[in-house]
């Protein structure tokens, strides 16, 4: 073990506006959980009763965005989703297999804030047309950071969320 | 190449690099199997889990267990002799009063301490009285120890593994560390530098203190740098405790302690 110490602990504070790493675009995602495949976007509409259920069955109260849903040709769905927990917002990808099953989750991007600039839409604007590569550069210099451990809870209620809109939507359809 | 993936309730993040890209993704795939083994045999929120059949059974019959879960036993004893019991994973009574704990199965663990614990041999486990253990201060880093031993095994030998603040950093590459502040998220320092060594830092809310059985919650901020995860994830909760970052069981383990936010008020 090498440890070299830089700075007096309480020394100099970095405010980070906003840690953001990309792991996967959609197109690695899914050949990287359907390898080989194609996928065919679902033209999905859902009704006000449908969302309403998905919030009571979920507790997720940000819109979902019913435009990022993937019929495989091997067979499942690929669907993306977004969730914002209190300090993050996180882009992930749910592989669900024939059998109606989570075969397997991935996170695309994360991106570390607070929660409130998170839902200001001024504040969101700054990542569109934002590539992998330029999004990248904005969370490189701030890398490897230790502290209080970030709840995924989010994550699980969001993936609750789209197995209820399965559920709802998808299940049984050709 | 790096991935993130939600796993022991939290965010874990593992890059690797210096060699190709498919043996990299086979490497950090199986990385994140071990860290996902891990969860699902010392998750106190799984009723299947290792730890939970030891808290249901383990007080009447002994329960056999996964390797890993009696090597992360051993550890935690390890960690309560070396710090004069500062560090203890058998708070699971205190836990459940403070409801910091709901729903896992804790509600009716009596008071007790690792004194009450024993790993056989055999890797069987036996609790003296129907006490209640959690291991959410040490399994995040033994599951960064497994990763990263899990990573070269494969052939990695450049890799950081970071389960929501523990990390651990494989090769000699110097990598730099922040350290984010404890009261105010949104604020990270720069700590240092570290090559093939891990570091932690202490939570705020969830941690007991031995001595007054009660959550510690005095704003302070510590993480500790030592060759292994596992240790610098169970010492930085006793650092937390006592306030001190000159305890001389860190030397013990190669590990030092850093603070990283002052106390509301001195001890």
């Amino acid at each position: 073990m090498r440890w070299l110490p830089l700075l007096a602990p309480t020394a100099v504070i970095v405010t980070v506006p906003a840690a953001a790493t990309v792991y996967f675009s959609t197109e690695q995602a899914q050949q990287a959980m359907f390898p080989g495949a194609t996928f065919s976007l679902v033209p999905l509409q859902l009704s006000d009763a449908q969302r309403r259920t998905m919030l009571d069955r979920s507790g997720v109260h940000e819109p979902f965005h019913a435009d990022r849903v993937w019929r495989v040709s091997t067979g499942g769905y690929f669907v993306i989703d977004e969730v914002l927990g209190k300090h993050e917002r996180i882009k992930y990808a749910v592989a669900i297999g024939p059998d109606a099953t989570v075969r397997q989750i991935e996170i695309l991007e994360y991106n570390e804030s607070y929660g409130y600039e998170v839902r200001d839409p001024a504040w969101r604007q700054q990542f569109v047309g934002k590539n992998a590569s330029s999004t990248l550069k904005l969370g490189s210099d701030i890398r490897n950071i230790s502290g209080a451990t970030l709840s995924s809870k989010h994550l699980t209620d969001g993936v609750k969320r789209l197995l209820v809109m399965y559920e709802l939507a998808l299940k049984g359809t050709p | 190449m790096k991935r993130m993936r939600a796993l022991l309730g939290t965010y874990v993040e593992i890059e690797a690099w210096g060699c190709d890209a498919d043996r990299l993704a086979t490497a950090i795939e199986a990385a994140f199997t071990a860290v996902e083994r891990v969860h699902r045999l010392m998750s106190v929120h799984r009723p299947d889990s290792d730890l939970s059949r030891i808290n249901r059974t383990a007080w009447r019959l002994p329960v056999a267990v996964h390797p890993w879960t009696a090597r992360t036993l051993r550890w935690a004893l390890l960690m309560h002799a070396a710090t004069g019991g500062l560090f203890d994973c058998v708070l699971g009574s205190e836990l459940s009063r403070w409801d910091l704990m709901p729903g896992c199965g804790l509600d009716d663990a009596m008071p007790g301490s690792m004194a009450d614990l024993d790993v056989g041999r055999d890797d069987t486990v036996r609790l003296a009285r129907r006490v209640g253990l959690d291991l959410g201060g040490i399994a995040k880093g033994f599951a960064v120890d497994r990763a990263i031993a899990t990573l070269r095994r494969m052939g990695v030998r450049r890799a950081v593994v970071n389960a929501g603040g523990d990390l651990r950093v494989m090769g000699r590459e110097p990598q730099r560390i922040h350290i984010r502040d404890p009261a105010d998220p949104r604020t990270v320092r720069l700590a240092g530098l570290v090559a093939n060594g891990a570091i932690a830092t202490s939570g705020t809310g969830a941690l007991i203190g031995v001595r007054d059985r009660a959550p510690v919650r005095d704003g302070g901020g510590y993480s500790v740098v030592a060759p292994r995860c596992v240790i610098a994830d169970a010492l930085t909760k006793a650092v937390a405790q006592t306030g001190r970052i000159d305890a001389p069981w860190l030397a013990r383990f190669g590990a030092i302690a850093l603070l990283t936010a002052p106390r509301a008020q001195a001890a």
